[in-house]
C-alpha cells in the first residue's frame, strides 16, 4: 500500500518533471492552448460565478446572527470581505475546478490513451506531451486565478445582497467598508496560492488521463482520481499557504 | 476559423474582466493605504502606542487622512510612529497639532488622531514632529472605575446610614413630620416677619436722625456741624496740651529731687536715706520715753504732794458731778 502511494508520488513528480522541461522547449501550441482557455476558463465561469454568488451570500446570512448577538452586524462587510477574498471564493473554485475540469481533462485523455489516439500522436510526430498536457496546465494555472478573482468580485456581490436581506447598507458604504478592511496581504497571497491551485488541478488531470488503462473502465477510474487527489491537493496548498502567509505575519 | 476567433475573443474578454477586476482591486487598497496619491509624512513619538500596527488610519479632526508607515521602538520608554499624509490636507495640519493613539469604535482597529489646537501656527511641513498626548488606555480606565465604583460603594453605604438615622424614631423625620413644629416654624415665621417691619421702621428712625445730624439739628449735630464749637474743642486740646507740658515739667522736678532724697542729699534725704543719722534719732527717741516715763512718775509723786493733793481731788469730785 504504502509502496504504491510512494511510486504514485514518484510518478507524479516525474510527471510534472517532464511538464517543466517540456514547457520552455519551442514550439509552443498557442491555439491548443487557446481552445483549452476557453473551455477551463470561460466554460467553467457560469458555474463559479453562481456558486460564488451562493456562498457570498449563505456566509453572510449565517454569519450575520453571531454579529448581532455582539450588536457589531456593522461589522459585517468588513468580516465577510475577510473570509471570501482570503479563503472561501479561492478554495470554492479550486474545488469547482478540480471536479469540472480535473474530471474533464481525466476522462479525454483517458480516452484518448484507452482509444491508442495518444500513442498514434507520438507515431505521427506529434508531441503529445507538449500538445495535451503543457496546454491544458497551462490553461488551468492561468485560469483558474482569473476565476477566483471574478469569483471575490461575485461572491462580496451576494455578500451586499446577504447585507440588505436583513438590514440596509448603501452600496457605497459596503464597498467602502470592504476596500477599508482588505489590504494587500489579503488579496496578493490569496491569488497567488490560487495558481498553484490550477496547476495541481491541471496537473493531476494529464497525470491521471495520460496514465490510464483497462479500457473504458479507466476512463472513469483516471476521472475519479483526478478530481480526488486534486480536490485533496487543493487543501494540503492551502494549508501550506496559510502557514506561509503566518510566518511571514500577513494574517 | 470564425468560431476559433469567436472562442479566442471571449476568453480574451474574460482574461481581461479577471484583470481588470483585480487591478481596480488592488488600486482601491492601494488609494486606501495612500500609495498614489501625493504624500508627505509626520512623526510623532508615544510613550505607549497600545497595539498600533503599520496601516492602521490616521485621522485628522474625523476623517481619514493617511496611514501609519512605521512603528519602531527607540528605547524603553520611546516608540516612534511614521505617518504617511494625503497633502491635500497639508495645510490644514498645524505644527502645533497634538497625535493621539485612539480607536476606531469599541473594539476596532487602532488608529491615531490628530488634534487641532485652538492657537494659530504655521502649517506642517514634510517630516515634521507632533507632540503625542499619551492615549487613554482601557486598562486606565478600568482602574479608575474601580476606584470610583468603591467610592460609590462607600457613599451608597453612608447615604444608606443617613436614611436610616432619618427614619428612625426621635430625630429630623420626626421633626419634620411634628405639626406642632410646623406651627412653631409659622409662628416664628409671623415673629420675624412682624421683627422685620419693626426693624424698617427703626431703619427708617435712624435715618431721620442721621438726617438731622447732618442738618446739624440737635446736640449731635451740633457737636458733627457746628464750626465754633469745634474751634473751641480745639482750643481746649491746645489748654490740655499745655497743661500735660507743664505737668511733665512738674514731673521732671519731683524726678530730681527724688533722685536727691535717694542720694540722701538735703534735709529730708538725710533724715530718710542717712542710717547714721537714723540711730541716732531712734537713741534719741529712746531717751524721750524714758525721759517722759520718769516725768510720769515725777508728775504721779506730785499728785500724792501734799501741796498739790487738794487740786487733784477737786477736779475729780467735779468731773463726777458733771457725770
Amino acid at each position: 500500500m504504502i509502496k504504491n502511494i510512494l511510486i504514485e508520488i514518484g510518478l507524479i513528480a516525474r510527471f510534472t518533471a517532464r511538464f517543466f522541461r517540456e514547457v520552455f522547449k519551442p514550439q509552443f501550441e498557442f491555439s491548443e492552448f487557446l481552445r483549452q482557455c476557453f473551455y477551463i476558463g470561460n466554460k467553467s465561469f457560469p458555474l463559479v460565478a453562481i456558486t460564488a454568488f451562493i456562498m457570498g451570500l449563505v456566509i453572510t446570512m449565517q454569519s450575520r446572527p453571531t454579529l448581532v448577538e455582539f450588536g457589531a452586524q456593522a461589522w459585517l462587510p468588513k468580516m465577510i470581505s475577510v473570509s471570501l477574498v482570503r479563503e472561501i471564493a479561492p478554495v470554492i473554485t479550486a474545488l469547482i475546478c478540480a471536479g469540472k475540469i480535473g474530471s474533464g481533462i481525466g476522462a479525454e485523455l483517458g480516452s484518448m490513451k484507452v482509444t491508442e489516439q495518444i500513442d498514434a500522436m507520438d507515431v505521427s510526430g506529434t508531441n503529445p506531451y507538449k500538445f495535451l498536457v503543457v496546454t491544458r496546465v497551462m490553461a488551468t494555472t492561468l485560469m483558474i486565478p482569473i476565476l477566483a478573482i471574478l469569483a471575490d468580485g461575485i461572491s462580496l456581490y451576494g455578500g451586499y445582497l446577504g447585507c440588505n436581506i436583513h438590514g440596509l447598507v448603501s452600496w457605497d458604504l459596503f464597498w467602502n467598508q470592504v476596500f477599508d478592511t482588505l489590504v494587500f496581504a489579503d488579496i496578493v497571497p490569496s491569488i497567488l496560492k490560487t495558481f498553484f491551485f490550477g496547476f495541481i488541478i491541471g496537473i493531476i488531470g494529464c497525470y491521471q488521463g495520460f496514465n490510464s488503462s483497462k479500457g473504458t473502465e479507466g476512463v472513469g477510474q483516471s476521472a475519479n482520481s483526478a478530481v480526488v487527489i486534486s480536490s485533496l491537493l487543493v487543501f494540503i496548498i492551502d494549508l501550506l499557504a496559510v502557514q506561509i502567509t503566518d510566518a511571514l505575519n500577513l494574517n | 476559423m470564425g468560431q476559433e476567433t469567436s472562442k479566442n475573443i471571449r476568453v480574451g474578454a474574460f482574461v481581461l474582466a479577471g484583470t481588470v477586476l483585480l487591478i481596480f482591486s488592488l488600486y482601491l487598497i492601494g488609494a486606501k493605504q495612500n500609495l498614489f496619491g501625493s504624500t508627505f509624512e509626520l512623526k510623532s513619538q508615544f510613550k505607549n502606542v497600545n497595539g498600533l500596527m503599520p496601516g492602521n488610519n490616521v485621522r485628522f479632526t474625523g476623517i481619514d487622512v493617511g496611514t501609519v508607515k512605521s512603528v519602531e521602538i527607540i528605547n524603553d520608554s520611546t516608540v516612534d510612529v511614521t505617518m504617511v499624509i494625503e497633502n491635500k490636507v497639508q495645510a490644514f495640519i498645524k505644527k502645533n497639532a497634538t497625535a493621539m493613539v485612539g480607536t476606531d469604535g469599541l473594539m476596532g482597529n487602532k488608529l491615531i488622531n490628530i488634534n487641532s489646537s485652538n492657537e494659530s501656527a504655521p502649517s506642517v511641513e514634510d517630516g515634521d514632529f507632533l507632540v503625542s498626548k499619551n492615549p487613554l488606555g482601557t486598562d486606565d480606565m478600568m482602574r479608575t472605575l474601580n476606584i470610583t465604583n468603591e467610592n460609590a460603594k462607600d457613599i451608597t453605604i453612608d447615604l444608606k446610614n443617613i436614611v436610616r438615622r432619618l427614619n428612625s424614631p426621635n430625630t429630623l423625620w420626626s421633626i419634620l413630620m411634628d405639626t406642632i413644629v410646623a406651627e412653631n416654624v409659622k409662628e416664628a415665621i409671623v415673629n420675624i416677619k412682624v421683627t422685620g417691619e419693626r426693624t424698617a421702621i427703626i431703619t427708617g428712625d435712624l435715618s431721620r436722625i442721621v438726617k438731622h445730624v447732618k442738618e446739624g439739628k440737635g446736640t449731635i449735630g451740633a457737636l458733627i456741624a457746628d464750626t465754633t464749637f469745634a474751634v473751641k474743642l480745639n482750643q481746649s486740646i491746645v489748654n490740655i496740651k499745655l497743661i500735660t507740658d507743664s505737668l511733665a515739667l512738674v514731673t521732671g522736678d519731683l524726678h530730681y529731687i527724688t533722685s536727691k532724697v535717694k542720694k540722701g542729699e538735703g534735709a529730708i534725704g538725710t533724715v530718710l536715706m542717712d542710717t547714721t543719722f537714723v540711730n541716732n534719732l531712734n537713741e534719741s527717741m529712746k531717751n524721750v520715753r524714758s525721759g517722759t516715763k520718769n516725768f510720769d512718775e515725777d508728775m504721779e509723786a506730785l499728785k500724792h504732794n501734799i501741796l498739790l493733793r487738794n487740786y487733784f481731788k477737786k477736779k475729780e469730785k467735779a468731773a463726777k458731778e458733771k457725770k
